[in-house]
């Protein structure tokens, strides 16, 4: 995978003042001003109410082009000013963005003066440096947590409560939260509380300033709470303020991971029946208890939510077995839920976040290497700083079946088909943002019910026809119909079937063989094309590349490219509904060995699923020296190869350029690399025994009457067959001007190289995407061409 | 006190001052007819208003979707305008407007310059997508520390051979997404409209200017003017791409759909190429059929506008029941607009068509011409804020300049349809309807609670505080995932819309019957407190009653 370091394609992360914005909502009547141009507030408004469904109001300093030269003091003190008198909030917080950053506002120092003037001012205010390009929205988030702490003035005296510290959880998982702290008798500070101001009730009149989430003056209670716990895996002691609250006033800090796993549930109750609130009542029989003392047990509703989801665990434990999940989102999101699903034996092939974490490689490694004990051979992917394309490669890389994380992965989902867990922010495309669950016994388990049945479904949906395809092949039962048990046969220990294959090559069969070198028109043997090979390598002047490649005749042409797992797809499929399909080809859109990898691939997985299928491949040559053996070794037996020049001098006129090994060659040395390359292909594929043949498009004017000595040329190589056409001008093209040729000129040229090699007379102009027989093409149903790679 | 009173009333000194300038009560004194509008918003009140590059980018640049438009800034500005607004477009020949590209600045990058960064980036985004052109748009730091976008896109254009273009749309930019829009004109007028291939004008032919195709509208519109008879040379910018606008100026006339965010572009075009321009409006039933008719007076064609009628005749029919049931539904009903620029305006046509009233419309970004006409335009005067956005001057393309009519036929036209012309959203308003500039979050609140509109179309920042408030509400910028709400066929959409909205089961039980009505009680005979089950519900005959 080509890592993009430079450009980031689909990011996975938003920026910091997102976060803050988020955590202010867990406070209680409190506004947020952003410090910058008011674009930043309202796209942050606009994304988080779309995901809440609930008002999200946040002001913003409105910096104009004179505050961004001359400093936006004023602009902020006006905001301050308005936002008191419109709202008249208990706590400001100030976020600054990107150009408040930049320019290097002071904004410590002008909150300082502004109090000084105002020395009746009411509303606490607390500023948080949160430029876009510093970080996500997950160190915005825990920034700001941590100077909501720091510049609150903290009242030490011990008040035999607990702090608990969250990333940002749902609203309806806080509310679990919440409830399930108080079940063990504790009474806790929650920082932040989004359970209400970001899930809120219908009410009549709009409260404008929300009340709900932690009072202030909670907050100033912190630095006498007997305990903090935090609940976040990848914190920086500079940010965290549970290690604010341990250094400065020696609060004792715990930290566990979102309590997803039932482990980490459990994590989170042994922590919480050590801090020793309210002891429960009668035990039960049946309760495991190996947490503490045989007094200080989870209480008994807690009990009973935790047997119910192991025995959920143990009744969907197969299909959880199946489950291939990549999760990507924030660091400690992708920790929980990976945590969720080793211990459900659920292998996480993928575990990627947008945000940039060092340690987050090494954790995940470790929690997944728990499951990779009994899945043979894995290698998930797993990075930081990660963008959805790489998400997306590693996805298909790793055969994934379930995507989890924000909405943000419907798009790979759309054009990969594996199906999307929504359950993280931001949820855009889907109502239910604020309710999702994850959290506790009941909650992880809610997210576990999802992921099982995507992959139920995904087998439910497929299973048949993936199961047909790989092991029912229609030939045992024409060979042997009386004998039904040998209708299935494993494909790993198929029959001998080269045999066939080669009676059919050789006596150019027109039902079994390949529709192009059987040479008879009407043939009944059919083929597909796979587009799978996106990329060209060299610029003939008769293409217009945009996004298809028009290069040799017409084909070229696809309406999408598709993943090899795709191509795939959609070979199986078509061997259902089109008789007689003997070959599967690979002809563009670009250029078939300019994309190697996927070209291979391809016909790697196509030739595991089908040992007989014919293989056949287009190409102008370039590239066929150095996979032609790998080809080979697939079973590749037709070839084509475009040759329009055997003179560099000629072949200069029609190509503008060659890119080869990374240098751009132009004019004759193009042509000339071209030209050599072609011919060391085509020798060594006549060594390997392939069925050749040659494309020669018909340039008037620049190559007819060069076309006989082509076919010398080509003869000579092994080429069985040749195909000479007519250009299609295409708008746009370098050789548009030249026009078709006159098809009369064609048959003439036809007649006089037939001496040399036998002529096709029966091209099609195929598209890189057609299927079934020659000039009856079979159009596929839609849900076949799903699994678009571009 | 009047609405507008009572609204202002809460403001400091200062503030209302500056905000009463920007609302008015249609139908007063003419003096008092004059609106403020396109000035700063007051910092710390909550505007709706999004910045530069929200203008530029996200609105004007976006939709193209043969284009790479790379945002060279943190991660954030990207990110937010990646698929927010909902100009859809076939992905038939590839489209990049499912994918949101940027140079992710870091803090290094802020400290040492990104320029060496977005080179990388131009260069791994044309390996790897093989655009038709290529476009940079600029955030706020981008424009602080310094990188110049435009050198990069000129080195750009020499090395790859690709068109690139770069715009410099920081989001501290003017006053609003205004200044973005227009900044995009210049862009696409100084270097792509009139590149393409110098054919004859296409007889019939026109462009779509300011159609976003939020929901299919486009579409729509295209439809109906193809049905007709029509050529459709580029849509501006829904559903558009680079390659047609190079050919934009091979139409015969352009119809201005939005007029705030490209009318720069049709009065360049008109000095540039000849092109005319007339204002259109495809949204509502009767605001289509006059559109349709004034295209084809401008042509002056009577097999055209022949055709123009049974087109027409047509829609109506097909549309007949459907239009009845939903007008009796919804007559008397009151409405409040809060879009734009000009959504605003054209939502009442449509609102109209169905008996609705409009009893406030607000603009968040539009100048004095959208609401007072352009008759106004010689006396707006500029401030700092408008001067910091580069105007540009074209002159006449000796090549491809053509005149369809003499000045006299032109002249000639005016009176009858509006050729060159806007006459804005005032004198299409009642008296006693408010028009706010920049209506803010508070001033929200305030005239919901005053006016009391049944329906109030905005966006998704409002929503949600409407429908806590009981207003229906419709977000005129998404569509809540409907539409098309243009032409006749969008008309009807766009009325079952609202219908379900004022007819949602839901609304019927916002008062709990507890609060309204005699309610059984059940008093337990025991002390024993029971949990409310359903047994206690079921069994109000022996229980007392008792009023709630």
């Amino acid at each position: 995978m080509k890592n993009f370091v430079n450009l980031n394609v689909n990011p996975c992360k938003m920026c910091m003042p997102m976060g803050s914005i988020t955590a202010f909502y867990g406070v209680s009547k409190c506004m947020t001003i952003l410090h910058g141009s008011q674009g930043c507030a309202t796209y942050i408004r606009r994304h988080m109410a779309t995901h809440f469904n609930e008002p999200i109001d946040v002001a913003s300093s409105s910096l104009t082009e004179e505050g961004a030269v001359f400093g936006g003091e004023k602009n902020l003190i006006k905001g301050l000013d308005n936002l008191i008198k419109l709202y008249d909030p208990e706590v400001i917080g100030i976020s600054t963005t990107c150009l408040a950053e930049t320019i290097g506002e002071d904004t410590e120092g002008i909150v300082a003066r502004y109090r000084e003037a105002r020395p009746d001012l009411r509303a606490r205010i607390v500023t948080v440096q949160s430029a876009g390009y510093a970080g996500t929205q997950f160190e915005g988030f825990f920034r700001t947590l941590r100077a909501l702490v720091e510049q609150t003035e903290q009242d030490a005296t011990p008040n035999g409560r607990v702090n608990i510290v969250t990333g940002q959880i749902s609203p309806a998982d806080t509310r679990w939260l919440k409830g399930f702290v108080a079940a063990h008798g504790i009474d806790a500070i929650f920082l932040p509380d989004l359970s209400e101001n970001l899930d809120g009730g219908h009410a009549e009149v709009y409260e404008r300033l929300p009340s709900g989430g932690t009072p202030i003056a909670d907050v100033a209670k912190m630095a006498g709470a007997r305990a903090t716990v935090e609940l976040c895996t990848f914190y920086d002691e500079a940010y965290s303020p549970g290690a604010f609250l341990n250094n400065h006033f020696g609060v004792p800090l715990f930290r566990a991971a979102l309590p997803t796993s039932l482990k980490d549930v459990d994590a989170l109750a042994g922590i919480l029946v050590g801090l020793g609130g309210r002891q429960n009542a009668a035990p039960t029989t049946n309760a495991k208890s190996n947490v503490g003392a045989a007094c200080s047990r989870p209480p008994d509703a807690v009990n009973r939510a935790r047997l119910r989801r192991l025995d959920a665990m143990v009744d969907s434990h197969k299909q959880n077995a199946q489950a291939r999940a990549a999760v990507f989102g924030e660091p400690d999101f992708v920790y929980a839920t990976c945590r969720l699903l080793v211990e459900n034996g659920a292998m996480p092939v993928v575990a990627a976040t947008g945000s940039v974490c060092p340690d987050f490689r090494e954790k995940l490694a470790e929690v997944i290497a728990e499951v990779q004990g009994f899945h043979l051979g894995e290698n998930p992917f797993i990075a930081d700083d990660c963008d959805f394309t790489q998400i997306e490669t590693a996805a298909l890389e790793q055969r994934a079946n379930v995507l989890i994380g924000s909405s943000d992965g419907r798009r790979i989902s759309e054009k990969t088909g594996i199906p999307l867990v929504r359950c993280a922010f931001p949820i855009h495309d889907h109502v239910g943002g604020q309710r999702v669950r994850t959290l506790g016994y009941e909650g992880g388990l809610m997210l576990l019910d999802q992921v099982t049945n995507a992959v139920i479904s995904g087998v439910e949906t497929t299973f048949r026809e993936e199961l047909k395809g790989r092991y029912y092949h229609p030939s045992d039962s024409d060979h042997d119909a009386s004998s039904a048990s040998k209708v299935l046969s494993f494909s790993g220990q198929a029959r001998e079937s080269s045999k066939p294959r080669e009676t059919a090559l050789q006596a150019g069969d027109p039902v079994k063989g390949h529709p192009c070198f059987c040479g008879c028109e009407g043939a009944r043997a059919a083929r597909i094309h796979l587009p799978v090979a996106a990329g060209c390598n060299i610029q003939c002047g008769y293409c217009v590349r945009k996004y298809d490649c028009v290069n040799e005749s017409r084909p070229g042409v696809t309406s999408g490219v598709l993943t090899p797992e795709a191509a795939l797809a959609r070979y199986l499929a078509a061997r259902e509904t089109i008789e007689n399909l003997n070959v599967v080809g690979i002809a563009g859109p670009g250029d078939a060995l300019a994309s190697p990898a996927a070209t291979l691939e391809t016909l790697r997985l196509v030739r595991e699923a089908d040992k007989d299928v014919l293989f056949c491949l287009s190409t102008n040559g370039l590239a066929l020296p150095e996979h032609i053996d790998a080809l080979a070794a697939l079973g590749l037996t037709h070839l084509t190869v475009t040759v329009n020049a055997v003179d560099p001098k000629i072949g200069a006129r029609i190509y503008q350029h060659v890119d080869y090994r990374g240098m751009r060659l132009e004019g004759e040395a193009g042509a000339a690399a071209l030209l050599a390359n072609k011919f060391a292909g085509l020798a060594r594929a006549k060594a390997l025994g392939m069925q050749i043949k040659v494309n020669t498009v018909l340039l008037p004017g620049v190559n007819d009457a060069h076309v006989p000595e082509i076919m010398r040329a080509v003869k000579e190589t092994g080429c069985v067959l040749s195909n000479i056409m007519p250009m299609i001008p295409v708008e746009g093209s370098a050789l548009a001007h030249l026009g078709k040729a006159d098809l009369a000129e064609v048959d003439r040229l036809r007649a006089l190289c037939e001496a040399d090699l036998p002529q096709m007379r029966h091209c099609a102009h195929c598209r890189a995407d057609a299927a079934g027989p020659l000039g009856h093409d079979v159009p596929l149903p839609s849900a076949l061409a799903e699994g678009k790679a571009s | 006190m009047d609405a507008k009173d009572k609204v202002l009333d809460k403001y400091s000194a200062k503030v209302y001052k500056n905000r009463k300038a920007h609302i008015l009560e249609v139908g007063q004194a003419p003096e008092e007819q004059e609106i403020a509008a396109n000035t700063r918003s007051i910092p710390g009140i909550m505007t709706n208003r999004g910045c530069c590059y929200a203008g530029c980018k996200g609105v004007v640049i976006g939709p193209l979707k043969d284009t790479l438009t790379i945002v060279h800034g943190p991660i954030g500005c990207s990110y937010y305008a990646w698929g927010t607004r909902r100009n859809k477009a076939r992905a038939d020949e590839g489209s990049f407007t499912q994918y949101c590209f940027s140079t992710d600045l870091q803090e290094t990058d802020i400290v040492f310059g990104g320029e060496k960064k977005l080179r990388q980036a131009i260069k791994e985004g044309l390996e790897l997508f093989k655009p038709r052109a290529l476009m940079i748009c600029s955030t706020c730091p981008v424009g602080l520390i310094g990188d110049d976008i435009h050198a990069v896109a000129s080195e750009t254009e020499a090395e790859y051979g690709i068109p690139c273009i770069a715009f410099s749309c920081e989001g501290y930019k003017g006053v609003s997404q205004s200044a973005g829009h227009h900044i995009a004109n210049n862009g696409i007028m100084r270097k792509v409209i009139g590149t393409g291939d110098k054919i004859p004008r296409v007889k019939h032919s026109v462009n779509l200017l300011g159609e976003y195709n939020i929901g299919g509208d486009g579409w729509e519109t295209e439809r109906l003017l193809k049905r007709v008879g029509y050529d459709v040379i580029a849509v501006l910018t829904g559903d558009g791409s680079y390659e047609d606008l190079t050919k934009a100026d091979r139409a015969e006339l352009n119809l201005v759909q939005c007029h705030r965010s490209i009318n720069y572009i049709a009065e360049m075009m008109k000095t540039k190429f000849g092109t005319d321009w007339v204002k259109v409006n495809f949204i509502g039933i009767d605001a289509s059929i006059q559109s349709l008719r004034d295209v084809a007076e401008y042509f002056g064609d009577e097999e055209l506008k022949k055709r123009t009628e049974e087109v027409i005749e047509d829609e109506l029919a097909e549309i007949a029941e459907e239009r009845d049931y939903y007008r009796e539904k919804l007559t008397g009903k009151t409405a409040a607009l809060y879009v734009g620029g000009s959504r605003s305006h054209h939502y009442q046509y449509l609102l109209k068509d169905f008996g609705v009233k409009t009893v406030l419309a607000g603009h968040e970004f539009a100048h004095r011409d959208d609401y007072e006409g352009r008759r106004v335009i010689p006396d707006i005067k500029e401030d700092a804020d408008s001067k910091n956005i580069e105007s540009i001057t074209v002159e006449p393309d000796k090549e491809r300049y053509e005149d369809k009519y003499t000045e006299a036929e032109r002249e000639k036209l005016r009176k009858v349809i509006p050729l060159e012309d806007y006459k804005g959203i005032i004198p299409d308003m009642e008296a006693g309807g408010v028009v706010v500039d920049d209506l803010n979050h508070y001033e929200t609140e305030a005239f919901l609670a005053e006016l009391k509109p049944d329906i109030f179309l905005s966006g998704v920042k409002d929503k949600y505080i409407l429908q806590k408030s009981g207003a229906v509400s419709r977000q005129l910028h998404s569509y809540d995932y409907s539409g098309p709400y243009a032409g006749f066929r969008g008309a009807i959409n766009f009325a079952r819309d609202i219908a379900m909205g004022i007819y949602a089961p839901a609304w019927k039980y916002v008062t709990p019957p507890w609060k309204t009505e005699p309610v059984l009680q059940a008093a337990f005979v025991n002390d024993t407190p029971e949990p409310e089950t359903a047994d206690a519900a079921d069994a109000p005959k022996e229980s007392e009653v008792t009023n709630a």
